[in-house]
């Protein structure tokens, strides 16, 4: 099955080729292209994976995309390949399912829009981008491809461009991740230059040989950035939760599930490089908890319910990204994929509610329980998972985090991921007692969705409720392996339960659930009056650290004004430093002039002091 | 041929320093017709005769003439202070001064490769064969040039109807 | 004699003047766009019968004063290319122009004509003469718009200053010719090579630099270049950024990669300064600019810097990668310059603010202005994300990873411009409600530019096979 790892990517992009070529008319043939292809990717990534399971081998392909060679001798390779492993087969299987799942959904949810077939042609796009970054077999191609999802997520946030809102929101997701990007594609030259290769086999090789060397030092931290962009870390995280402009079903698929995690699939693709620097590896299991505490605070006050859900995937991300800091490859992915599952899920619950209510003030919702019961129910069963409740799949993974890092002896790293998972279930059910449970606030018309929105919505509560036990004990004696058989960096592991920390932690969470009871179902304390009482710390979290704001100000004072500052000395400085007073300004409708000489005559001394100066310095 | 050397430099100096110190265009071309007459006679200190007379021919008889009959069909009203300096005369002054000190400086410095590069005996000889064998490319491409300047003098001088 | 090492000069050059004849025997030739369609068909014609002549030996036309190699065929190529692009784009451009449309596209060919002298010159005055050329048409084409106030200055602009820079570059020269008596490229740099450093000939360097550097418009000689591009009729604004732009570079790299090749260590920081200022300007400055042409002439500065680390790493691989660059900038730029066109013909203003809500009226001119822009910002699977970093990658290569690093974060700079006005282009609301007519011709050239566009970022492989080739002979 292997040798159709090449497919897997080729679906999607056929679809968004018919989609844009011929269908692009007819909206509900595109939207069934887009559905069948991704289905037929599905089937694929799944067969590849039984395939693996049964013997985990690697397998490489590639070919020479552009190579340079000068006197007869190679100076650059750049392959495009894929290379199929359990952790590309895991993460082929993730995408292609939220993948269709989403167009399924989308089908209902983007019904009547304008854009309907644009839509399905950027997402069948997207796919075919975040296959090619998964089966990438080399980090130029996990570069181009991360550029190219990075570009339809673009794309997908200002899918409503119209809405400025939406607009600027792209934007801001594309020029965040090109800072991260920045240092990423520095990171690979280096890695190229430094070991003459891209291909991410050899260079575990050559890097297995050297053991925190300096250049292992800068190069990790330089590549580490790119996953920190992507994966919203702080001090990346400010797309994120203004990428939730796009449309929910998008938000489900990319800024959930998928492509978020595609930088956390990056540090444990080149987990190698990152684990033989083991201050670089204290970075991310630093970064990571910091992320996760530092998101989990501010969803505490939120009131939009897709940005709650934002914060808390940036909170779920910055736990992965812990678990791979701490020396735990298995674990950060197996919490991925079983995040994967309910953040979808529960996005696009968020979708089929917000659909119903037109409004994403949990406030102003309220009442849906019986209104809407599949939506709601499934929505329970997803916050659950992700709060850590036995036995679902959240359970599992994040209780397999807190045991590795406890193991790997990080004792203020375990006492924040407990710290964290409390905070994860007070939010959550917050989120559930207001917005779902309780009254009517706004005097809203909800119905329950449509079949094509409330079957993938089932799917993956089912999935929430399932997808952990793969790493139990009973699975291992059931069958004889696991996913940490299955998936793993250097030495497979045994599921073991440690009562200790699965009592502890999932006290942390009971307790979170029971604290947001009695405060927003029971109301026994007064939301409002804890807010009175922690005003600073409460606009603070509602601020979200002024972060943003500080970002804005940097930008528009700092890089706009340096612009700003050029122009200035470009043209009005050097007017008013021959001039002495500076009396063209180009925007003032001075420039119907009929010739500027003076401007000409500027620009000749310019010439002849430049010349000069050269000369000084040239002749010394 | 020093002394005439040094002769023609200061006539050059100085006609081409009135040229830009004059207030009134006609005196300032007037006197860069004086200052291509003593560039003609460096040439002819430097064996070059067919282009001493090109020069005078060309820059004096027709150039300079040119521009005397533009300034004056295109200028209305008084002649006086048509040329008046622009606002940047210390610091083009400056400039000028400095590259001129920097230049000097370089080529006190420099050797040339010696004996001077001999001029042949027969100039115009030598100069048709340059152009019409070795640099027939550019000169053709000049003739082009010409054609060029006229059509461009045609297309912005009509007056549009 | 070889005739062939001129066919295309002749072929440029009859045709010219063919134009200018058949204006004057028919006068609705003149008026008409039949001089553009027979300039189209001419130059393609060109074009296919360039593909015929040997690339691989380098020929001679009577000495060794003018040479016809890969690099000049080439960058000759790229000319023709340009050429009728633009030709294309100026069919509709033209039409309230009817009193001498024939001498324009008459004029297209002269500037062609000087390109290509510029490209095979293998020797200062000829090189010179033909820098002449281009540059005297190129006024005339600047100003051709007479009525409008802001081409006719920006016509007189690029005279005046050409003239200050040719008088310097001339200077240069003439040192040079004093230095070793000599005035073609091999036989200079067989002087240069056993001769010594002297303070003239850092003079001689400098000079030739700026002149050069003003073609380019590498800073600081780029400010006429915001200028003119504003005023320059669009489809000329296009040719000057990528025709006269790609003909400064072809003789800056047969200079500064062959005749001054013994004394990098004299140009080489000189090189390096200029190549960052030029990098911080055009990025810094087009955050600020408000119009269209000037916004996209300070991108045009800020690629200049991107190319030059090529010339900064002086290899092989630097200059494969500039040629490479040159193909690549030349389809996003004319995208980019044909939207321009479609966007003055409709509505008859280039401010980027015009461009709101520009998504409503023609999604068609939303999408090559998107493709070209990405391109530009270098963003795969456009070709513009190849170059950059077959550029960055060499110049790390040769060990300048901070020049390189300063680049790739000003290109991050350049990122957000250009989605400034692409944002400008999807979202906001315009006064124009009805559909833009884009001209057929108009419509071809964005067609063929976005695809070219994609089609290089996508597969790069012959491109640069074909750069290094020339490369490789060059060296």
């Amino acid at each position: 099955m292997d040798q159709f790892t090449w497919l897997i990517p080729t679906l999607p992009l056929i679809a968004f080729l018919i989609i844009v070529g011929i269908t692009y008319r007819f909206k509900l043939l595109s939207a069934i292209v887009a559905t069948s292809f991704s289905l037929g990717s599905l089937f694929l990534a799944i067969s590849i994976l039984i395939q693996k399971i049964q013997s985990p081998k690697t397998t490489e392909t590639f070919i020479n995309w552009l190579t340079l060679t000068a006197n007869q001798q190679t100076v650059l390779t750049l392959q495009m390949g894929y290379l199929m492993d359990p952790l590309a087969a895991v993460m082929c299987l993730i995408v292609t399912l939220i993948a269709t799942l989403v167009l399924l959904y989308s089908i209902g949810y983007m019904k009547g829009d304008d854009g309907f077939s644009r839509y399905f042609a950027y997402i069948s796009l997207f796919t075919f981008s975040m296959l090619g970054l998964v089966i990438s077999n080399n980090y130029f191609q996990t570069f181009v491809f991360w550029e190219l999802v990075g570009l339809c997520s673009y794309l997908l946030i200002g899918f409503w461009f119209f809405k400025p809102a939406a607009a600027d929101a792209s934007k801001k997701a594309f020029i965040t991740n090109r800072w991260a990007d920045f240092g990423f594609l520095v990171g690979i030259i280096g890695l190229f230059t430094h070991f003459g290769t891209f291909n991410f086999a050899e260079l575990s090789t050559v890097i297995s040989l050297h053991q925190n060397t300096l250049v292992l030092l800068i190069l990790g931290l330089l590549v580490f950035l790119g996953p920190m962009g992507k994966s919203a870390m702080f001090p990346f995280h400010v797309w994120l939760p203004d990428a939730m402009e796009g449309p929910t079903p998008i938000s489900a698929l990319i800024h959930a599930a998928t492509m978020v995690a595609a930088g956390i699939y990056l540090v444990a693709r080149g987990y190698i490089l990152f684990a033989s620097v083991d201050s670089v590896m204290i970075v991310i299991a630093y970064i990571g908890g910091f992320t996760a505490l530092f998101a989990a605070t501010i969803a505490l006050v939120q009131r939009d319910i897709k940005r709650i859900l934002a914060f808390s995937t940036l909170s779920q991300l910055g736990y992965m990204m812990m678990a791979l800091g701490v020396g735990s490859m298995t674990s950060g992915m197996f919490h991925l994929t079983t995040h994967a599952f309910f953040k979808a899920l529960l996005f696009l619950g968020a979708g089929s509610i917000i659909h119903a209510v037109h409004d994403q003030d949990i406030f102003n919702m309220g009442g849906l329980v019986k209104k809407m019961p599949i939506t709601v129910w499934t929505f329970v069963i997803g916050s659950l998972a992700l709060s850590g409740i036995f036995p679902l799949a959240g359970f599992w993974s994040k209780d397999e985090i807190l045991t590795v890092t406890l193991q790997h002896h990080f004792m203020g790293l375990f006492i924040l991921g407990t710290l964290v998972a409390f905070l994860t279930a007070f939010y959550m059910f917050r989120l559930i007692f207001i917005a779902l449970f309780g009254d009517n606030r706004s005097g809203h018309h909800a119905h329950e969705s449509s079949w094509t929105m409330t079957l993938p919505l089932l799917i993956l509560a089912i999935l929430s409720i399932i997808a952990g036990l793969v790493n139990t004990p009973w699975f291992y004696q059931w069958t004889g392996m696991s996913f940490s058989t299955f998936l793993f960096f250097k030495e497979p592991e045994v599921p073991v339960i440690h009562w200790s920390i699965a009592v502890l932690s999932s006290l942390a969470a009971m307790s979170g659930i029971l604290f947001a009871w009695i405060i927003y179902s029971k109301q026994q304390i007064s939301a409002d009056k804890l807010a009175q009482r922690f005003k600073g710390a409460h606009t603070l979290l509602l601020k979200k650290y002024y972060i943003d704001e500080i970002y804005g100000w940097l930008f528009n004072k700092g890089l706009l004004g340096l612009g700003k500052v050029f122009n200035f000395i470009d043209h009005i400085l050097i007017d008013g430093l021959f001039d002495g007073t500076a009396t063209l300004i180009r925007s003032s409708g001075v420039q119907l002039r009929l010739f500027q000489t003076g401007r000409l005559q500027q620009y000749a001394l310019v010439l002849f002091i430049a010349i000069a100066a050269m000369t000084i310095w040239g002749v010394r | 041929m020093i002394i005439l050397f040094y002769l023609f430099s200061a006539i050059l100096l100085a006609f081409a320093l009135g040229t830009v110190i004059s207030t009134n265009l006609i005196h300032s071309a007037l006197l860069m017709m004086g200052s291509f007459f003593a560039v003609a006679g460096l040439y002819l200190l430097l064996q070059a005769d067919y282009l001493a007379m090109v020069q005078i021919l060309v820059y004096v008889g027709a150039i300079a003439i040119l521009l005397v009959f533009g300034v004056m069909l295109t200028r209305k009203g008084s002649i006086e202070e048509s040329n008046l300096p622009n606002r940047y005369k210390t610091i083009g002054l400056v400039t000028a001064l400095g590259l001129f000190g920097l230049l000097a400086r370089s080529i006190t410095y420099t050797r040339f490769p010696s004996p001077p590069l001999e001029s042949p005996p027969q100039n115009i000889i030598a100069i048709a064969q340059a152009f019409l064998l070795q640099y027939i490319v550019a000169f053709e491409a000049l003739g082009i040039l010409l054609l060029i300047a006229i059509l461009g003098a045609i297309l912005i001088g009509k007056e549009p109807k | 004699m070889n005739i062939s090492a001129v066919s295309l000069e002749l072929a440029s050059l009859s045709l010219g003047l063919l134009t200018i004849i058949l204006g004057l025997i028919f006068p609705s030739f003149r008026s008409k766009n039949t001089g553009g369609y027979l300039a189209i068909m001419g130059l393609i014609s060109m074009l296919i019968g360039s593909l015929y002549l040997p690339a691989s030996n380098t020929q001679t036309f009577i000495n060794t004063f003018y040479v016809q190699d890969s690099l000049a065929l080439f960058f000759k190529q790229l000319f023709i290319v340009v050429a009728i692009f633009v030709n294309a784009m100026s069919l509709r451009y033209l039409k309230p122009y009817t009193k001498n449309r024939g001498d324009y596209f008459a004029l297209t060919f002269f500037a062609l004509t000087g390109m290509m002298i510029m490209a095979s010159a293998a020797e200062f005055i000829t090189l010179y003469i033909g820098l002449e050329l281009m540059t005297f048409t190129f006024v005339l084409l600047t100003t051709y718009k007479k009525q409008d106030l802001k081409s006719g200055e920006a016509g007189l602009k690029y005279l005046l200053l050409s003239a200050i820079s040719s008088g310097v570059l001339l200077y240069g020269l003439s040192l040079i010719y004093g230095l070793t008596g000599k005035l073609d490229f091999s036989a200079i740099s067989t002087v240069f090579s056993i001769g010594s450093v002297s303070p003239l000939l850092v003079w001689a360097i400098i000079m030739v630099l700026s002149g050069l550097g003003f073609k380019i418009a590498l800073v600081p000689f780029h400010m006429w270049t915001p200028d003119v591009y504003e005023g320059a009729p669009t489809p000329i604004t296009a040719f000057l950024a990528v025709g006269s732009k790609a003909a400064g570079f072809v003789a800056f790299i047969r200079v500064f990669f062959h005749v001054f090749a013994p004394f990098t260590s004299i140009f080489m920081p000189l090189l390096i300064t200029l190549t960052v200022l030029t990098l911080l300007i055009g990025n810094l400055i087009a955050l600020a600019q408000t119009h269209l042409k000037r916004f996209l002439a300070y991108s045009s500065i800020a690629h200049v810097g991107y190319i030059l680390l090529g010339v900064i790493a002086y290899s092989k691989l630097g200059l494969s990668a500039i040629l490479f660059y040159l193909m690549l900038y030349l389809f996003a730029n004319i995208g980019a310059f044909a939207g321009v066109t479609a966007l003055v013909i409709n509505t008859g203003h280039d401010r980027i603010s015009d461009l709101a809500g520009l998504w409503k009226c023609s999604p068609f001119l939303s999408v090559i202005f998107l493709i070209s822009l990405l391109s530009l910002a270098g963003i795969p699977p456009t070709a513009g994300f190849i170059g950059k970093f077959y550029l960055f990658t060499e110049a790390i290569h040769q060990g300048y990873l901070w020049l390189a690093a300063l680049a790739l974060g000003l290109s991050l700079v350049a990122v957000y411009y250009y989605l400034m006005v692409i944002r400008t282009l999807l979202s906001g609301t315009s006064e124009e409600t009805q559909p833009f007519i884009i001209p057929f011709s108009l419509r071809l050239v964005m067609i063929v530019s976005a695809a070219m566009t994609i089609g290089i970022g996508i597969w790069p492989g012959p491109f640069t096979d074909l750069a290094l080739n020339i490369a490789q002979s060059f060296y």
